[in-house]
């Protein structure tokens, strides 16, 4: 009878551990069906067939959530280097097919036109969580914790080369993506404050020899430029921060209401605002209530995905899952700065809502992963804790 | 440091990052908001310009030269076209409209984000095409914008001109110019572009999917002034015409030459005249020939029709702007001078009757050993033959080069008591060497050589060896005194040697001849209305400033001049002028050019004498003798100015 008591127990465990994170993944479904309705409103007045587009991807994006929550993260670990490998020969392949808008970002497949960069970024957290994720052991979320400094030069060089060829396509927002994942990883990793300096110093360097040997385009140093002088590129993207800020100030509280005739959303006046000025038809329309029910559905979803890392089963499923939070975090933040003009223009778009179909399976992607880790934090009865 | 106390600050770092982005909405949407939301709300309005008519051109009889029609015109608006879109629509629009894709994107790129621009204008087949596609165009729209029409095709060209895209250079000049319209690039089109654009109008409105939902009271494009010439088009027709003749008589009578075994040189195709109210310095008339139609440059020339007329020089308004040595007509000046100062005879030579101011008009002139090396014998190119003792009234009737050297060297060995610039004075106060103030661009100043001006040259010439030399190289000797020699003056009296002049400036200095000595800028414009009639402007040619010229000389003059044509060097031209030639006036010129050039043949006539009310100047370029082919051209005008029936223009006498 007891026997009978307690393995009914073991299976309820079983079964309430096999649930998936719904909030996470009720959030995610929240933010990418409001999404559609702002690329709805923001591409009504020429008709281009944006919000089907994004259906396509979105629905896309929901069979990669729940592919990758079903498979075992762990198994990743092995098949890290091929998957690195494959994600350079896609980011040198960019330059061999004809830039669109002067940039050699895509390599098109006739539907659509895929982006290696943003996968690129997944690839890079699971593998930075590989590299800086300690061996197997019992204690591993318990122990004190020394990154040696050949792993942090490890963990550099995994993200300088990739981040150096984006940089090349040219995509400034792209390559700091991979240096905030890389700094907040290194962090988590138990980085010491002394190792901290030496990356920021390093970074700062990097900078200022940016600066110093022109490295940057003269299109990417006026997007920097136009944050404290707007009025350089009137026509460009001075232009466009200033019709970006103008819509979201008049949009006020409560916003000038969804789909309002009267708006610049409706109007086409804001460049690229079903892309990565999603967030200024949000803003404009639903105002001060609508762009923080945003940043609260972001909040949420980083608030899950911390609570995934703290209940990882090893430190390796933490890394990951706080690795995709950070990159969120820094899609959100950047993204939402550029349209309230306390970011400079670097095209970063926004997480599930911003047009892009790479960039939406790239972070669907990355939630599954996050799930899978959900879903494996407790060792099944039966299973090894230590596999 | 244990994970969770990385994670946590980690978590503290992005709560404060979600802060930051969260008070700034606050910021910028609560704090700003409202004057944001003010200042966007005209933001949302669109505006564009819509294109004033130029003023119309009317001559003094009221006849519409110049006007404007609307015509349907392709714009492209790219608010409204996504960048994806646009290679499909150059691509479509350029094989629409024919244009080249290239020049059309470029078009669209310099409009600039949000810009607006005119593609071309069309015919109503075209417009209607495209209006039907309009759906599947965004941002494409036909309007009707105004096109100049040219009603009296290439009669006046040089005098209304015609339009042309801002340069570079206009733009310097008059910064917010519309790039897209087109600007007077010539005549007075350009002149009096300003008065006569129009101020253009705006519209105001709100569009969505291609429709305009939403209008303000727009401002109305205020059409431009007209504008009313003094230059009569029927007589500039008779001029025109006259010209081709003459320019036909001219290279027939080369052709029989030819035939005849003399030295030609090339035919030409060249000739200008005016037509000047010596009164009131009225332009009545002024031709260019060849010329060309300013309907080719509404919508843009194309370069190979540009480039042809370039080529053959057909912008060039010759009557203002043609450099030639006035030559025999000039002789009415020098007349003058030598009437009011009394000018001296050179002393000490043959046949010069200093006593009876007479000279012995024998085709050549023996000079005294000139210390500045001036030639010694002088021999009357064109007019051979003993004419025997002439005074000034003969010399001029009959054009006697030996007079009027004699007179030049007479002032030249007096020039310490009478100046060496007597002569040259008298010309500029006549309006030679500078412009004479016309209402048209590109007024060439000509030169009036003094002794003064040929050390100038010298001295730039010794300075700059490598540019092309304005003097003989034998005048920079250092052992002579000075480049300007005695025989130069001799030269200049005749109207030749480095004297240039307009065909204006030569009518412009028998009208202050002919009215007494009363100096104005002529006027090609009489006044400015606005589209309602009102008057803006009346334009006056203004006076400049008068000489003294007494009223013996001036009739003397008048009734000499009359002499030339009715006993002179242009009696044969003027035979058949029919009643009335007593009181016509006129003086031939032949201008010697270079070696292999023939030469430039003058008429200046002036009408009727009692009271002159026109003065005529005609060139043909190369044309030959002033006496033969120009004289029989102005004939024909002055016939048409004193309501003769005007008879064909055939070859008068071959007289300098």
């Amino acid at each position: 009878m007891t026997a009978v008591l307690s393995r009914l127990r073991e299976v309820a465990v079983v079964r309430r551990n096999n649930r998936s994170d719904w909030l996470l993944f009720g959030t995610m479904l929240a933010l990418s069906g409001f999404g559609l309705l702002m690329i709805y409103s923001a591409t009504q007045a020429v008709g281009t067939f944006s919000m089907e587009r994004q259906m396509i991807f979105v629905a896309a994006g929901l069979i990669i959530f729940s592919i990758a929550s079903n498979i075992d993260y762990r198994e990743y670990r092995s098949i890290v280097p091929a998957a690195s490998l494959i994600i350079l020969v896609l980011l040198v392949a960019v330059f061999f097919f004809p830039p669109i808008n002067e940039v050699n970002r895509w390599i098109p497949l006739g539907f659509f036109n895929l982006q290696p960069a943003e996968f690129a970024k997944v690839v890079v957290i699971v593998a930075l969580a590989t590299l800086l994720a300690p061996p197997l052991s019992r204690d591993e979320m318990t122990g004190p914790r020394v990154l040696s400094w050949a792993k942090m030069g490890q963990a550099c060089l995994l993200v300088t080369v990739p981040g150096f060829l984006i940089l090349r396509e040219p995509d400034l927002g792209t390559t700091m993506v991979f240096g905030f994942i890389l700094f907040t990883m290194l962090f988590l990793a138990g980085a010491t404050w002394r190792q901290m300096a030496t990356l920021s110093a390093a970074v700062v360097g990097g900078v200022a020899a940016v600066f110093q040997f022109d490295l940057l385009s003269e299109y990417q140093m006026n997007r920097i430029r136009v944050l404290f002088d707007q009025t350089i590129e009137p026509e460009g993207i001075g232009y466009q921060l200033v019709q970006s800020k103008s819509a979201i100030g008049s949009g006020q509280l409560v916003g000038k209401g969804l789909f309002a005739e009267d708006s610049f959303t409706a109007f086409q006046y804001v460049p690229e605002q079903e892309t990565d000025f999603i967030f200024t038809a949000v803003a404009e329309q639903l105002g001060l209530v609508g762009g923080l029910m945003v940043i609260v559905a972001f909040v949420v979803i980083v608030w899950r995905l911390f609570v995934i890392a703290s209940n990882s089963r090893d430190r390796y499923g933490a890394l990951i899952a706080a690795g995709i939070a950070s990159m969120i975090v820094f899609h959100a933040f950047v993204n939402i700065g550029m349209t309230v003009g306390i970011m400079p223009v670097t095209g970063l778009p926004l997480p599930f809502l911003s047009l892009g179909g790479s960039f939406y399976m790239s972070m669907s992607l990355a939630l599954g992963i996050a799930n899978s880790v959900w879903l494996m934090r407790t060792p099944v009865p039966g299973e090894n804790q230590l596999t | 440091m244990k994970f969770a106390v990385r994670l946590s600050i980690l978590g503290v770092a992005f709560v404060v990052m979600f802060s930051v982005i969260g008070l700034r909405l606050w910021f910028v949407q609560v704090a700003q908001g409202p004057d944001i939301a003010q200042a966007a709300e005209e933001q949302t309005w669109l505006s564009k310009s819509t294109q004033a008519p130029r003023g119309d051109i009317y001559d003094r009889n009221g006849n519409l030269l110049v006007t404007s029609r609307l015509v349907p015109a392709v714009y492209v608006d790219r608010t409204f076209i996504q960048p994806e879109q646009r290679p499909e629509l150059i691509q479509r629009l350029s094989s629409m409209l024919t244009l080249d894709p290239h020049q059309l994107d470029a078009a669209y790129e310099e409009a600039g984000t949000n810009g607006r621009f005119q593609v071309a204008t069309v015919n109503n087949e075209i417009a209607y095409q495209i209006t039907e596609q309009l759906h599947s165009l965004p941002g494409v729209e036909v309007v009707k914008v105004p096109e100049r029409v040219y009603l009296a095709g290439p009669t006046m060209s040089h005098v209304i001109g015609h339009l042309g895209l801002p340069d570079e250079s206009d733009l310097e000049e008059r910064p917010d110019l519309d790039t897209s319209v087109r600007i007077g690039k010539l005549g007075i089109e350009a002149y009096y572009d300003e008065m006569i654009q129009g101020t253009s109008g705006v519209q105001e409105f709100r569009v969505r999917r291609g429709n305009i939902i939403d209008q303000r009271p727009a401002a109305e494009p205020i059409p431009g002034n007209s504008i009313i010439l003094n230059a009569d088009s029927d007589l500039q027709q008779v001029v025109e015409l006259a010209l081709e003749e003459g320019i036909a008589l001219s290279n027939e009578v080369k052709d029989e030459l030819r035939a005849e075994g003399e030295e030609v040189f090339a035919d030409t195709d060249r000739a200008a005249a005016v037509v000047l109210d010596p009164q009131t310095f009225e332009v009545l008339a002024l031709a260019s020939v060849p010329d060309f139609d300013p309907q080719q440059f509404v919508g843009g020339i194309d370069s190979d029709s540009f480039e042809a007329l370039n080529e053959s020089l057909a912008f060039n308004n010759r009557a203002v702007s043609g450099l030639y040595p006035p030559a025999s007509t000039f002789k009415a000046i020098t007349y003058t001078a030598i009437q009011e100062e009394n000018l001296p005879f050179p002393s000490d030579i043959e046949g010069v009757d200093a006593a009876n101011r007479q000279i012995h008009c024998d085709g050549q002139l023996e000079l005294p050993e000139l210390a500045d090396g001036s030639p010694q014998v002088r021999n009357d190119w064109y007019a051979p033959g003993n004419k025997g003792w002439l005074d000034i009234h003969g010399a001029l009737e009959q054009s006697c080069n030996l007079f009027f050297w004699s007179l030049g060297l007479g002032t030249w060995e007096n020039r310490e008591t009478v100046g060496e610039n007597v002569i040259q004075d008298w010309a500029k106060s006549l309006g030679y060497g500078s412009e004479t103030g016309i209402d048209l661009a590109s007024e060439a100043p000509g030169i009036v050589p003094t002794r003064q001006l040929f050390e100038e040259w010298a001295a730039y010439q010794i300075e700059n060896p490598d540019e092309p030399p304005r003097l003989d190289p034998g005048r920079l000797d250092p052992a002579l005194a000075s480049p300007w020699f005695g025989g130069d003056l001799m030269d200049f009296a005749i109207g030749q040697g480095n004297f240039t002049s307009t065909p204006l400036q030569v009518a412009v200095s028998y009208s202050i001849l002919a009215n007494g000595g009363t100096v104005m800028e002529p006027r090609i414009v009489d006044r400015i209305v606005d589209s309602n009639g009102e008057l803006v402007e009346d334009i006056t040619p203004p006076v400049v400033g008068t000489v003294d010229i007494s009223e013996t000389t001036r009739t003397e003059l008048l009734t000499d001049l009359n002499r030339v044509v009715t006993s002179g060097t242009a009696q044969a031209a003027f035979s058949e002028f029919g009643p009335g030639l007593e009181l016509v006036g006129g003086k031939t010129g032949t201008a010697q050019t270079t070696a292999t050039r023939d030469n430039h043949a003058w008429f200046v006539g002036v009408a009727p004498i009692d009271d002159p009310q026109f003065v005529v100047a005609v060139i043909i370029e190369e044309g030959g003798s002033g006496g033969a082919i120009a004289a029989p051209v102005a004939r024909h005008i002055l016939q048409y100015l004193m309501s003769n029936e005007p008879t064909p223009i055939t070859e008068g006498e071959r007289a300098d």
